[in-house]
């Protein structure tokens, strides 16, 4: 675009936003504004050009034109324009469409910007009518400004006309109001409103996800749809706008608020969403600019929070002062693209209206362009543009969240809650339906009913009869046929009756899956007595509480499972195969036909309690399922099910009951004693099925099986989401015409009631719909107020009909809150499933995940099933699931205890106190204690051993370097080791933060005591803290490791042969003892004292900021650790703290300091505590001082005082600031995430996820963190285990490696030592042992356990050259192996 | 009062060039001011008079006419 002539004017504030969203969108014309007037009269074209002409030469914006300079638009009037007004002949044509064709194809044309920005022309429909067709670009034109050029074009027309041509006055500039909006927005005000604006949006608003969830849309496509109001309701609007309670200052202002009211509520009732932001426009036109031509309106949001309670009248309330506010603060020039970007919906409430053109009747329509701004979803626009008195409301729908089925739609679901309100403006804004009757009608759709009952028994007995020599059940090798299955289930029953069970009798059936389990319910249902199926996998706890709520009176079970179970006060009878022939009772035919409402079984399903709920289920909603699928999925003999899953799992009732009844065969795959489930793994592997009942999750597992010649042509899928690439990826590797079909049902309303068959050309959202409903059920979907929900929107999903269950056995609070009463079908039940659902365009239903499982995140409502499903859609993920993580929950330090012993706070990493409050660690050391003893010396030994070098040729004057922090207790060494004549060089680190006092102690220390003394120092010191920070939470791991550094250089330099240390007998425990040294009762302490060296050698070892930073050359030579040994001086004495202080009072005149926290003389520690305290949420001195403690090193009080001591805070941020340590921003305890698992062939780069997500969610739906797993952890039922993915630590979280879980034993043992003393809830088999913070002390306890349970002698190192569970069990299965040979 | 308030609504406000503003004049009903304009007057009101005008007292009763709004102010 070139500079054209004349001067270049800036754009207002509004203007920019225009330009900016039309530069984004070159090629479309979303601002058009377009309006055929269409005039009843012969008008004179040769007066109209000539007018027009006039026009453009009076009115500034005609002749405007657009350019850039340096990157900023700016506008230019052009000083003259010669115009040619286009005339189009429309007299020959017959149809209006040609006509509307025509300006519905210009109204779309383009504008160059470079050019004035309108389009017009003049049709001549007839000789008694035209069409004045004028289409002006949004920048330089607004409603009013189009009424105001209307009115201008018509008076120079009638002034041409009667010839007065110098009448025309000349148009006030539009120039002048751009001068002036820029001179406000420069105000004082302008900043006070500004607040207010940023203060409105600050507040997180979210778009409303109209009728359904949509993906962002990024469309600016979108359809008008206009809908009369009728004078009616018109009339009663404006009546309602007048009342004293309603009116605002002026009708327009008062009606404005109704329907912004309405619009609110509107879209409050098809999202769901309560917080809702509307734009409005604001005409900006003060007394100097009323008659001005160009774009004045400025949209500013209005935001109301809705709440359930709301009637409109309340609603109205709020918007008529936030209106209000809003006319305060909406100052000429505030617009922003923040402010344009916090609504998603728009009321444009226009109040003028056109009148004639030179006393010709004229109509108005406003013509859409086809197009929007892609951010609005709706838009409503209000008018009456030709004053009859009839409002129109015009609703602009984005086709990006408003399909074809919903244009229509719309406007009726709008005007059924302005009915409403109309009606009685108190009515509770929940309360009108907002469906039309037809859709309810739809809604209610039906499957055609089947009311003939016939009893599960009743069905088998026809098999029995039909196929007597057929095989029912096979398993293992053996098979057992119809006749043969339903004599030994007639005799077990026969035998149970003797035992005197009755009919509704509960009887538990705790089995593997067996024929002994299937024989044993037949029997039970023969009794006409209830079965409570239980799986061999149940804790025992579970069990006893299942069959004491089920009130049973008898279990069956085989011998291995009876063992161990506490039945109270049930009877328990074994049942197998072999005694049921043996039963002498003659095989009798007991077949006792169930009443439709007797229990067939009890289903006990887990419950958000954490105690299991057991459902009832009638025989009469037993058959009303297996009626159907016999039906549905067209049964018959030749049907081959397996029998797989977890007989607790109803699931399993389609795979044991379906085959039973058509004559087919039943396949037992027997679970294993223990460990987990394969038996999928052989139904695939056997071939031996035709069909089969599996989760979504189950399939995922099989997959990547090459399954070309698997038999199987009829899969149903249930129990969770069936996502449509799961379904996609299975059709393809199964046989062409295996039918699958997507099963939805809980376990109240009997295994399936709504279903689906899989369509790869129909189904391509992103989960397979669950269907329709199945005979004899009724579907709905509603809202909190129970009213249905329209087509699309989503709702709850409520089932009712015959397949309901009875309801939860002795849990009729719950119960009656779960089966509610029908509020459709009068004395009909209805239960609430807690899912959400949808009905889709093709009448489908949607299942849109849990209502529980919707979380909220950082004030959004997110559904962890939409995530999961998006994540699924990339082409190389085959599975996908999202969890939430909460983050640190940090125990508030009011609720921590501490150990009744040893003050062990209750925090501390799976701390365990026992009922006395002793924890863990205390019971546990008092079965060590005295094996420990033997580990400590005498100080006569100490002397011993430092003067043993002194016959030695190397000796060259001094015994013993001594560390010397100036604290009590190395001062106290460095006096006694003088006392015992020995020659000490004191070494000191001067990390930067020992305390003047403590400076001024050592100086007068070592001067008192006449010892050689010297300061060591880095100046790496800061890294090394921060990096012991990062690491260890705390600074004394990293001060330590380098005073051990510095100090090990110094005795090689000098030939010292000994450094003494000053830890306390707490902080060995912390640093070099573990429990497990002392388990071995053989081990003495030499054994001990080599496997710290060993453990010292690889402390050294460990890559952290030391070894990086200082000079550790001498550590990968050996014989530094022989040429320079460590000893504690503490484990040589056991002096108490007052003998202690005592001692330094009267030989070194040691003084406490008192310029730094009472642990230490150094400023940094106070850091460290800090960090510790906050990250970890107790202090780093609890362990080691509880074990002070134990040791009588301490008092329990002492440590209490010491770990809970006040930390100055701000002189503890100096520090961290000064040593240039980041604390994690992260740290606050709600930090709540997301963290995305997904499966498939290999990892994938997150930011490829990321960016596949982003195109589809909005930004805080997609997940901080996504993680790649070999598998999807699954529970017993085979749906996705969420608990255990919730469970990884950050650190796991962020490995690079893929989690995968231990598939056998040696990896399933290592997981365990690993989890215990890593203190993690899991463990991959790929994890690092370093990178999970296994250090050294972490080896000798893990190596020490593993060597003492397999009684192996693996050395320290090993953990480190093998840092993985998968590469260290190789090991171990190797030894084991060659140890065999 | 009276004229700086009628002043302030011929010169700024109001929606049609006008003689002159009776103090009994419906401002709101006629159209001589709309919201937008009443919204003006309240800020120049507020700053004016020193007074402030919270949004539940921008009633009709208060605005109707400058007699009501003179009334409005004195009880402030």
């Amino acid at each position: 675009m070139n500079k054209p002539v004349g001067i270049s004017i800036p754009l207002t504030q509004s203007q920019l936003l225009l330009w900016t969203g039309q530069k984004l969108n070159p090629e479309v014309p979303l601002y058009n504004v377009p309006y055929a007037y269409v005039i009843s009269g012969a008008v004179s074209e040769s007066v109209f050009s000539m007018a027009f002409q006039k026009l453009i030469n009076k009115v500034d914006v005609m002749r405007t034109i657009f350019f850039e300079e340096k990157g900023q638009p700016y506008q230019s009037v052009l000083p003259h324009l010669n115009y040619t007004l286009e005339f189009v002949d429309f007299t020959s044509t017959t149809s209006d469409k040609e006509v509307r064709d025509w300006m519905g194809r210009r109204s779309q044309r383009l504008f160059d910007m470079s050019r004035p920005l309108f389009d017009a022309a003049l049709l001549k429909v007839d000789d008694e009518r035209y069409i004045w067709f004028l289409n002006v670009h949004h920048l330089i034109i607004d409603a009013i400004s189009s009424i105001i050029l209307f009115e201008r074009m018509s008076e120079i027309y009638s002034l041409i006309q009667s010839k007065d041509v110098g009448e025309i006055t000349e148009l006030p500039r539009y120039t002048a109001y751009v001068n002036f909006e820029a001179n406000q927005r420069k105000s004082d005000t302008h900043e006070k409103n500004e607040s207010y604006w940023k203060k409105k949006l600050k507040n997180g608003l979210e778009t409303p996800p109209l009728y359904g969830p949509k993906k962002p849309t990024t469309t600016t496509r979108s359809e008008r749809v206009g809908v009369k109001l009728g004078l009616e309701r018109s009339h009663k609007i404006k009546e309602l706008a007048a009342r004293p309670e309603i009116r605002a200052w002026t009708q327009d202002l008062s009606l404005f608020n109704l329907f912004a009211t309405l619009l609110f509520v509107f879209l409050y009732r098809v999202s769901g969403q309560k917080k809702i932001s509307v734009g409005a426009p604001f005409h900006n036109r003060t007394a100097n600019f009323k008659e001005t031509i160009g774009l004045f309106i400025e949209l500013f949001p209005i935001v109301d929070e809705l709440v359930e309670e709301d009637t409109f009248f309340s609603v109205l309330q709020r918007i008529r002062l936030e209106s209000n506010n809003n006319l305060r603060h909406a100052q000429p020039g505030m617009a922003t693209f923040d402010i344009g970007k916090s609504f998603s919906a728009v009321l444009n409430y226009m109040t003028s209206s056109y009148p004639d053109f030179d006393k010709f009747p004229t109509k108005s329509e406003w013509i859409h362009p086809n197009h929007s701004d892609s951010a609005h979803q709706i838009r409503c626009h209000v008018a009456d543009f030709d004053a009859t008195g009839e409002i129109e409301i015009f609703f602009d729908l984005n086709h990006g969240t408003f399909d074809q089925s919903l244009y229509q739609k719309v406007p009726q679901h709008f005007l059924n809650l302005m009915d409403a309100m109309l009606a009685n403006v108190n009515t509770p804004i929940n309360q009108p339906e907002i469906s039309t009757e037809e859709e309810r009608n739809n809604l209610l759709e039906k499957s055609a009913p089947n009311n003939t009952y016939s009893s599960f028994l009743e069905l088998f007995s026809k098999s029995v009869a039909d196929s007597p020599n057929e095989t029912a059940l096979s398993y293992w090798d053996k098979e057992l046929s119809y006749m043969a299955l339903n004599k030994k289930a007639n005799q077990l029953a026969s035998y149970l009756q003797q035992q005197g069970l009755k009919p509704k009798d509960k009887v538990g059936l705790y089995f593997f899956r067996s024929p002994e389990y299937i024989i044993s319910l037949l029997a039970v249902m023969k009794l006409g007595a209830t079965f409570v199926p239980i799986a061999s996998d149940q804790p025992s706890e579970r069990i006893t509480y299942i069959l004491e709520n089920a009130n049973c009176s008898l279990v069956l079970t085989d011998s291995m499972l009876r063992v161990g179970m506490n039945s109270g006060p049930a009877r328990v009878l074994e049942v197998n195969l072999e005694n049921i022939s043996a039963i002498i009772y003659e095989e009798r035919a007991i077949d006792r036909l169930p009443n439709k409402n007797d229990i067939a079984y009890i289903l006990y399903t887990s419950g958000s309690t954490g105690r299991p709920k057991g459902v009832m289920i009638s025989h009469g909603a037993l058959s009303n399922y297996l009626q159907w699928a016999m039906v549905y999925y067209k049964m018959d003999k030749a049907f081959i099910f397996p029998f797989f899953t977890s007989i607790g799992f109803d699931l399993t009732i389609t795979s044991t009951f379906l085959p039973l009844l058509s004559g087919g065969e039943l396949v037992i795959y027997r679970e294993s004693d223990s460990g987990p489930d394969i038996s999928l793994m052989q139904v695939i592997a056997d071939n031996k099925v035709n069909s089969i009942k599996l989760t979504p999750s189950h399939i995922a597992l099989i997959q990547e099986r090459d399954l070309s010649s698997s038999k199987i042509r009829t899969m149903i899928v249930g129990g969770e989401d069936l996502k449509t690439n799961i379904a996609n990826l299975i059709k393809k590797s199964l046989r062409e015409k295996t039918r699958i079909y997507n099963e939805y049902g809980p376990t109240e309303a009997t295994v399936g009631c709504i279903v689906c068959e899989f369509d790869p050309e129909q189904h391509t959202g992103v989960s397979v719909p669950i269907g329709k409903p199945i005979f004899n059920i009724d579907v709905y979907v509603l809202d909190t107020y129970k009213n249905r929900v329209p087509q699309g929107v989503v709702g709850e999903l409520y089932l009712s009909g015959s397949g309901l269950s009875d309801g939860y056995v002795n849990m009729d609070s719950l119960s009656k809150e779960k089966f509610v009463k029908n509020a459709f079908v009068p004395n009909a039940r209805m239960y609430r499933t807690g899912d959400l659902a949808r009905l889709n365009n093709n009448g489908n239903l949607d299942y849109l995940g849990r209502l529980d499982e919707q979380v909220k995140l950082n004030g959004f409502r997110i559904e962890l099933s939409d995530i999961e499903a998006n994540i699924a859609n990339h082409p190389a993920v085959e599975n996908a699931a999202v969890v939430l993580l909460n983050g640190k929950h940090s125990i508030p330090e009011s609720e921590v205890v501490n150990c009744t012993e040893c003050g062990l706070p209750s925090n501390y990493p799976n701390a365990d106190f026992d009922e006395q409050g002793v924890c863990h660690l205390c019971t546990a050391f008092k079965g060590y204690k005295e094996k420990t003893d033997k580990y400590f010396k005498t100080e006569e030994e100490l002397k011993l051993l430092l003067t043993s070098n002194k016959n030695k040729d190397r000796y060259t004057g001094y015994d013993c370097l001594s560390l010397l922090s100036g604290g009590k207790d190395s001062t106290y060494i460095l006096a006694r080791l003088i006392n015992m004549g020995l020659k000490v060089l004191a070494f000191t680190l001067d990390n930067g933060y020992i305390s003047d006092q403590a400076k001024a102690n050592i100086d007068s220390i070592v001067n008192k005591l006449g010892v050689d003394h010297i300061y060591g120092e880095t100046p790496h010191m800061n890294k090394i803290f921060v990096d012991s920070l990062h690491r260890h939470q705390n600074v004394c791991n990293g001060c330590f490791k380098t005073i051990y550094t510095l100090s090990t250089k110094i005795a090689l330099d000098k030939n010292i042969p000994f450094v003494v240390t000053g830890l306390s007998r707490g902080q060995f425990f912390e640093t070099r003892l573990t429990e497990e040294l002392f388990w071995d009762d053989t081990a003495d302490t030499t054994t001990i004292d080599d496997t710290i060296l060993e453990a010292r050698k690889l402390y050294h070892q460990e890559k952290d900021a030391v070894k990086q930073l200082l000079d550790v050359s001498m550590f990968n030579d050996e014989s530094t650790f022989d040429k320079v040994q460590f000893v504690d001086f503490y484990r040589y004495s056991n002096v108490s703290l007052s003998e202690m202080l005592q001692y330094l009072k009267d030989k070194v005149a040691w003084v406490r300091p008192t310029d730094t926290g009472r642990s230490t003389n150094c400023l940094i520690n106070q850091v460290g505590i800090y960090v510790h305290k906050k990250e970890k949420g107790y202090s780093n001195y609890s362990f080691p001082y509880s074990w002070d403690v134990r040791l009588g090193h301490k008092t329990r009080a002492e440590t209490l005082e010491e770990i809970n001591e006040y930390i100055e805070e701000k002189e503890v941020k100096l520090i961290i600031e000064e040593i240039g340590y980041e604390e994690p921003n992260d740290s606050n305890e709600n930090r709540q995430r997301l963290v995305g698992y997904y499966t498939g062939n290999s990892k994938l780069p997150s930011i490829e996820l990321n960016r596949h997500l982003s195109k589809k969610l909005p930004e805080y739906m997609i997940p901080s963190l996504f993680k790649y797993l070999n598998e999807l952890p699954l529970t017993g039922n085979g749906k996705v285990d969420k608990a255990a993915l919730r469970s990884l630590n950050d650190v796991q979280l962020e490995m690079d490696t893929p989690f995968v879980a231990p598939s056998n034993e040696i990896e399933e043992l290592l997981e365990g030592y690993w989890k215990e003393v890593l203190q993690l809830n899991k463990v991959g088999v790929h994890d690092n042992f370093i990178a999970l913070g296994g250090h050294s002390l972490a080896a000798i306890r893990v190596t020490t356990r593993i060597n003492d349970e397999l009684e192996m002698g693996f050395p320290l190192n090993k953990i480190f050259d093998l840092p993985t569970i998968a590469e260290y069990a190789l090991l171990i299965e190797k030894t084991i192996v060659e140890l065999l040979e | 009062m009276k004229e700086r308030i009628i002043q302030y609504i011929k010169h700024e406000i109001c929606n049609e060039p006008l003689e002159g503003i009776d103090v009994q004049d419906d401002l709101l009903g006629s159209g001589i001011v709309d919201s937008m304009g009443m919204m003006k007057l309240v800020l120049f009101l507020e700053n004016e008079f020193k007074v402030q005008i919270s949004t539940e007292d921008m009633t009709v009763e208060n605005f109707m006419t400058v007699k009501n709004i003179m009334e409005y102010l004195s009880k402030k």
